[in-house]
């Protein structure tokens, strides 16, 4: 399995035109570690996420991912979570869990035992692997967007609110999903979200940014003990506590 | 966004039933011999097996569906061409996009002069409006279906290194696979209008020529066989392109 790397984000800025989207970004992403980005909407945390991922140009700085400063798309570090789970609807349970191999060249025989491994990982093995997208529920179709973002079998995990457009149930049942696989793999996470109770409950540290033009405004540790999904970590009152934290942070910025 | 397709089928139960009324009410009219231009439906019936038999039917449709054939596949190939360059280069789009417009809109039949100029009136000329008629709802809905792929399926085939090939391949292509088979849907509809235009307005041949003949000698019997055969024609090739859409567009 690929050792984790960590993230250098160093002095970042990017604008679109006349938007001021990042100014000055400084993130240090330690390997393995599960980081949050989390602030109102306006204040770049995707556009910072993608621009990880090098689909967007930065106008200023640099991004490091293990030894590798982040020039354009295609690196084999990270692989990208999106919201909308980015499936392709013509192709199968399957295809979709290879298609990010597919477009490595990976061979077929590979291919198909890594995509059944890392639909095994998500608890999608077997039955599924024939269906359409379509078929499933949004709980599922990400199940299937994080197969895929796995199989390749990268050493970051970048993820765009990931369970934003899923139920609260099943949200949960991801998060805890996700947790356990993060323990698992030893990946790092850097996690785009607008839920502080998804924020705190995951992470090690989240990362408020503010917003127009978006800056880091302040630094979070959660140091919850782990693993969280076994202890029960939601209902504890440092749980509760830290949440009110980020809600004073993020409150105050308005 | 995809355009919304059409899954129905051209004809189901209930365009059968409406049929089966419509001609009940038209044979009822008929035999009231109201005017000549009403025959009844059986009178209609029997002048299209009169027409078949004889072979005249054949040999007509046999002419248009030729010059269908034509001009269909080229306007279907080049258009789907165009169509998809136009989507994916914004160059291509801003060069071509208010030529396809207008001739969208434009009324083809306006064309007819110079269409008689260029190909004079033998049965290339029919080929050629077929082709005028088909072509740009196929450019359009083509152009449509490639800018309708979603924003997310690109970033993310880019994030995982996808080449310009792959990405034209294996994502806007397939994306844009039911706004085409749409396009090439309303495209043959279009081209079997463009048929009888050009053969009943340029060419007199095939079962336009057919048309006038009967309408000019006031056989209208055999006038109705010819335009129900029209109809036939129409329902034929919408439905044949419609077994294609539902053979690739499986996943809907």
């Amino acid at each position: 399995m690929a050792e984790p790397v960590g993230i250098a984000i160093e002095g970042v800025s990017k604008s679109f035109g006349t938007l001021q989207a990042l100014v000055g970004i400084d993130i240090g992403v330690k390997a393995g570690e599960f980081l949050s980005l989390i602030g109102p909407s306006g204040c770049g945390k995707t556009t910072l996420l993608k621009s990880i991922a090098g689909l967007n140009p930065i106008d200023a700085g640099r991004i490091v991912i293990g030894g590798r400063t982040v020039s354009g798309p295609g690196g084999h570090e990270a692989s990208l979570v999106f919201q909308d789970f980015a499936l392709l609807p013509w192709a199968t349970v399957r295809e979709n869990a290879e298609f990010g191999l597919l477009l490595r060249g990976v061979p077929p025989s590979e291919r198909a035992e890594a995509a059944r491994k890392a639909l095994h990982k998500v608890g999608l093995a077997g039955s599924f692997e024939q269906a359409y997208p379509a078929q499933l529920s949004g709980g599922m179709q990400q199940r299937v967007g994080l197969a895929r973002a796995l199989a390749v079998n990268p050493q970051v995990l970048l993820m765009d609110e990931p369970f934003a457009s899923i139920d609260e149930q099943t949200r949960r049942i991801l998060q805890d999903d996700l947790l356990r696989m993060w323990q698992e793999e030893r990946k790092t996470v850097v996690l785009v979200t607008h839920s502080m109770e998804e924020a705190i409950y995951l992470s090690d540290r989240v990362v408020v940014l503010s917003p127009r033009p978006g800056r880091v405004h302040k630094v979070l540790d959660v140091p919850l003990p782990r693993p969280r999904q076994a202890l029960d970590v939601r209902a504890s009152g440092d749980f509760a506590r830290l949440v009110d934290e980020l809600w004073q942070i993020l409150k105050k910025m308005q | 966004m995809t355009p919304a397709t059409v899954q129905e089928p051209a004809f189901g139960r209930g365009g059968f039933a409406a049929i089966a009324g419509l001609l009940v009410v038209w044979e009822l009219l008929g035999q009231m011999h109201l005017t000549i231009f009403v025959p009844p439906a059986s009178a209609v019936a029997q002048a299209w097996w009169g027409l078949v038999t004889d072979g005249t039917l054949f040999r007509a449709a046999g002419s248009s569906l030729l010059s269908l054939l034509k001009g269909f596949v080229p306007a279907a190939v080049l258009g789907v061409a165009l169509g998809l360059a136009m989507g994916r280069f914004r160059s291509v789009r801003y060069l071509l996009d208010g030529w396809i417009n207008a001739f969208m809109s434009a009324p083809l039949s306006a064309l007819v002069p110079v269409l008689i100029a260029l190909f004079g009136i033998r049965d290339t000329v029919v080929a050629a409006t077929v082709f005028l008629f088909s072509f740009f709802v196929i450019v359009v809905n083509t152009t449509t279906g490639v800018r309708g792929t979603e924003r997310s399926l690109v970033e993310m085939a880019r994030a995982f290194g996808a080449s310009e090939a792959a990405l034209f391949g294996r994502i806007y292509l397939p994306s844009a696979l039911p706004a085409v088979m749409l396009g090439l849907r309303l495209g043959v509809v279009q081209a079997v209008k463009g048929m009888v235009v050009g053969e009943m307005l340029i060419s007199l041949v095939g079962m336009g020529e057919r048309l006038i003949y009967y309408g000019n000698t006031f056989l209208i019997p055999e006038l109705y066989a010819v335009i129900v055969s029209v109809l036939l024609v129409a329902i034929l090739s919408s439905t044949m392109v419609q077994a294609c859409e539902h053979l690739f567009v499986r996943w809907k």
